[in-house]
């Protein structure tokens, strides 16, 4: 049988911030038996574009994303958020264009965020990692509410034996990142996320895991700057992968 | 042009309205208002004695009082019972519907009449009461005047059990059957006035009664 | 009511930095939430009776005009007066007019949101007519000054107690109370002289019911019994979109309305008014009017907006909102806070009068999950933040970001470029350290947070690296 051929679509983030998410993703899917390719000329998905009234520039980016990863067989983010972009609202921001919207809407059906990949449609027995110690986890808002991963990525970590999950109050309420949202109402952003990092610090937990590197950044972030400099903060696909 | 023509001109703008869609939004129309349909209702088990079950189990959730009684004779001496227990006193005013029972010979100085700001008790029938979610529906006359279980810190109600129905849609229909149309004022009573505005602490007794007891009469 | 929406970044600010509200708003928030929760458990069936919520409201608004011909027919055949207003202005004239007619001197009200858009309060008391507002929180907001309210549910909701206790000790020169059942019955005791002298009563309306011409009020003081049963006049005032079809839909309302808003399985007092007393009755008004409102509702009709009409003003997406939780309600600036308010207020008030709102939450659609008629809130948000863009009413340094941005990002080798520079440069300003404590490229991020450091490298050079090695060795 011929290897699923994967389009990694790797987000703009983790390509600034954290390529080691990055090459996590790509061990996941390499080791599940994927054949994965990471196409060159990927950027954004227009994600930032459209959620902040930048209907033109969603829509070219939109198409660029199409064009570049609808040769695959399936398309995978490490990210709910740009995953959810993809799936949802390409078909909807292409409506007015009947030949994308049908070509958004057949990539939409490929595309998955990375633990929902690997649980629903690789169906993997296990993962190449282990982790020692106790974990809480953050469900992020898009993945959570839109893509409906919530058991997924809890799946993947009951297969490792060192981790012990430990959920927070709270782990379903919003971080206060929302992309642009943070930088333009940093105070409010930072409150929010104030409570989530109490969640987080209350769980007792050693690290909080997530699947989206923005939420992961503002609670690294108001961790630190609440004093706190033990609690790890990583993504999941690292704990998955064996590299955290 | 009238405020009138104004709106529904550019209500009808927004709708593009035409002959066309107007003549389809009628029969939409007409076909809500005569299929009268039902949304989802949570499952209850509709014997008459799960019913009534049900009706005291919300009720007493609601912080009413439930009293049962096997005729509607006792309703008095229950009301009385339930005054002495609660130091109450003795006197009330009642609904000009409930001028059959014998108050007097329950010791009960009753008056016949509506409400008045100085009446402390009042006492009500109620048209039929609803299972689901323990809730009396009142319907307002000349003989069941609506202040009655409202002015007074004290409201009671005689309940006849035959009356206790599953859904508040089925009290739409008995009430279609019974007087046609609708009464100046339907009240579905759950329970003594309440308030949650300071700091969303309950406390009960906000404008209407402190209390409300049923008397459930087992016909 | 003035619209102070416009000043919403200023007023965030105050509301995160008054302790006391912080204090109340901590504690209103898992009440609201818990409460709903546990109150949806005895529905069997939440999905199925709001898929049915959602269609009683459009199968009105779908054809908002024949449904209001019908309703006031209706209502007229009952015995009611039916008016219409096109603004708050056109409010204030009518009421001001009943009133005057029926030689009024006092009204009691019960609380009405659109009596808050219309200024109605202030219109009367010019008028020479005492308004009393008899909602309890609605009531400590009046006497404290006219305060606006600050939820649509519990309008006072960011008063403790303290707050009150010294209040009524001012206004009603009593001994100052501190448990809060004795300050219920102060108050108690106080509005129930105003709703025996009253002449007047003026509602809001939850439902108005088409096939009856009826208006459904939800209470669960009493104070909206009271108001619609003791004066011999009583003037409802709603928006236009708030006919529904039949009784039966009203049940199926009330199924959710009740426990979205206050987590009960239905509220104490639910009336269904029709018509006026008859000559034979106890009690009841003399005279039923309707004012039915337009204030910027009709323009909603059939556009971008339309599904916004169907919302019940249950306050679910406010308590579950993460901004809200945070700032309150008064940092909106109107009558309506929380995610339904942020597109009520710019389609209502005016989108100029109101930049920041749509943009003011995280779209974290947890408003859209809680909606009981399943209104995308989120969506509707962004779809305002495009037509902000589109009227050039954004700032035009942002609108410039924006566009670079996009057009950055269409160019694969330029963004590479800009991505690594970026990168590098992220991590020169974090030096030696894991974190960069401010960040000049986003000071707003640095408030209250610090900006991780990155790698220092993009993934797509990394990348690259990694196949070049792969290739050599193959």
């Amino acid at each position: 049988m011929a290897r699923v051929r994967v389009g990694l679509f790797v987000t703009c983030l983790v390509d600034l911030m954290r390529p080691r998410i990055g090459f996590a993703a790509l061990k996941l899917l390499e080791t599940a038996g994927c054949e994965v390719i990471v196409p060159e000329s990927q950027t954004c998905c227009g994600q930032p574009a459209w959620n902040s009234g930048d209907a033109p520039g969603a829509v070219a980016l939109a198409k660029k994303t199409i064009a570049e990863f609808e040769g695959f067989d399936y398309v995978v983010s490490p990210s709910g958020s740009c995953g959810d972009h993809i799936r949802t609202e390409y078909p909807t921001l292409l409506a007015a264009e009947p030949g994308w919207r049908d070509r958004a809407t057949a990539m939409a059906s490929r595309t998955y965020e990375l633990t929902d990949f690997l649980v629903t449609v690789l169906k993997v027995d296990s993962v190449p990692g282990d982790h020692e110690g106790s974990i809480t986890y953050h469900d992020s808002c898009s993945g959570l509410r839109s893509m409906g991963i919530k058991d997924q990525p809890r799946a993947l970590l009951a297969k490792m034996k060192g981790v012990e999950l430990r959920e927070m109050n709270g782990c379903e309420e919003c971080c206060g990142f929302g992309g642009t949202f943070s930088v333009k109402f940093g105070e409010v952003s930072a409150a929010i996320a104030e409570r989530k990092c109490d969640n987080v610090l209350a769980s007792g937990a050693k690290a909080v895991v997530g699947g989206d590197l923005g939420c992961l950044l503002n609670i690294e972030g108001k961790l630190r700057r609440m004093g706190d400099e033990n609690t790890k903060v990583l993504h999941v696909a690292e704990i998955l992968a064996g590299d955290a | 042009m009238s405020s009138r023509e104004d709106i529904l001109g550019r209500v009808r703008a927004g709708l593009q309205r035409n002959a066309g869609n107007a003549a389809v939004g009628r029969e939409v129309m007409a076909a809500a208002l005569s299929s009268r349909s039902q949304g989802p209702k949570p499952a209850m088990d509709t014997a008459p004695q799960a019913l009534l079950e049900r009706f005291r189990v919300k009720s007493e959730a609601q912080s009413s009082t439930v009293d049962i009684v096997v005729a509607e004779a006792e309703v008095p001496t229950a009301i009385a019972r339930y005054l002495t227990a609660m130091k109450l006193p003795k006197a009330a005013v009642a609904q000009p519907a409930l001028a059959a029972l014998d108050w007097a010979g329950a010791g009960l100085a009753v008056e016949l009449r509506g409400a008045r700001d100085a009446d402390l008790v009042g006492i009500t029938g109620c048209f039929c009461a609803v299972a689901e979610t323990g809730t009396l529906m009142m319907c307002s006359s000349p003989a069941t005047p609506a202040a009655v279980s409202l002015l007074p810190e004290t409201h009671i109600a005689v309940v006849h059990a035959s009356r206790i129905l599953p859904y508040m849609e089925d009290a739409w229909n008995l009430a279609r059957a019974e007087l046609g149309s609708l009464p100046r004022a339907v009240n579905f009573i759950s329970g003594p006035s309440r308030t949650g505005d300071i700091e969303q602490t309950i406390v009960l007794g906000a404008h209407g009664p402190y209390r409300v007891h049923l008397v459930i009469v087992e016909d | 009511m003035e619209i102070k929406s416009m000043r919403f970044k200023a007023n965030a600010a105050g509301s995160l930095a008054n302790v006391v509200l912080q204090g109340n708003l901590k504690n209103a928030k898992g009440k609201f939430v818990t409460k709903r929760a546990e109150a949806l458990k005895d529905l069997d069936d939440f999905e199925g009776t709001r898929d049915a919520a959602v269609a009683i409201r459009n199968k009105v608004i779908d054809n908002l005009d024949l449904w209001l011909e019908r309703f006031e027919q209706k209502a007229q055949e009952t015995g009611a007066t039916v008016m219409w207003a096109k603004d708050g202005a056109e409010v204030c004239r009518l009421v001001t007019e009943i009133a005057r007619k029926h030689g009024v001197t006092k009204v009691t009200k019960s609380k009405s949101m659109l009596s808050e858009e219309a200024g109605l309060n202030q219109a009367l008391e010019a008028a020479g007519i005492q308004p009393v507002e008899t909602d309890l929180g609605e009531y400590i907001l009046q006497v404290d000054n006219n305060e606006p309210p600050s939820h649509i549910i519990a309008p006072a909701v960011h008063k403790s107690l303290d707050d009150v206790a010294d209040l009524f000790h001012k206004v009603h020169g009593t001994p100052r109370k501190t448990e809060i059942p004795a300050l219920t019955r102060e108050a108690r005791e106080v509005l129930r002289g105003h709703f025996l002298s009253a002449e007047m009563g003026l509602s809001g309306g939850n439902f108005l019911v088409a096939e009856t011409g009826s208006v459904a009020l939800v209470t669960n003081e009493g104070n909206g019994r009271m108001v619609t049963t003791m004066p011999k006049v009583h003037v409802v005032i709603t928006g236009i979109e708030k006919v529904i079809p039949t009784l039966e839909d009203l049940s199926t309302l009330m199924r959710l309305l009740p426990r979205s808003a206050t987590g009960q399985s239905i509220s104490n007092y639910f009336s269904i008014l029709t018509g006026v007393k008859k000559p034979e009755e106890h009690d009841g008004p003399e005279h039923l009017y309707f004012v039915l409102v337009d204030s910027g509702r009709a323009d909603v009709v059939g556009g971008d907006f339309h599904a916004m009409l169907r919302c019940i003003r249950c306050g679910a997406c406010m308590n579950h909102c993460p901004v809200y939780q945070t700032i309150g309600g008064h940092a909106y600036g109107w009558v309506y806070p929380g995610p339904m308010g942020s597109v009520l207020t710019p389609l209502y008030a005016g989108m100029e009068n109101s930049i920041d709102l749509p943009h003011a939450a995280t779209l974290c659609n947890q408003c859209g999950v809680v909606c009981p008629v399943g209104i995308p809130l989120p969506d509707l948000l962004r779809r305002l933040r495009e037509k902000q863009t589109e009227r050039g009413l954004r700032p035009l340094k942002e609108r410039i970001g924006l566009r670079l941005w996009a057009w950055v990002a269409q160019r694969p080798k330029l963004y590479a470029l800009g991505a690594s520079l970026g990168a590098r440069y992220l991590k020169w300003l974090a030096g030696d350290a894991d974190r960069i404590r401010l960040l000049s490229t986003a000071p707003e991020w640095s408030l209250g947070r610090d900006f991780p450091a990155p790698q220092g490298k993009t993934f797509r050079e990394l990348y690259a690296a990694r196949q070049k090695i792969n290739k050599e060795a193959a």
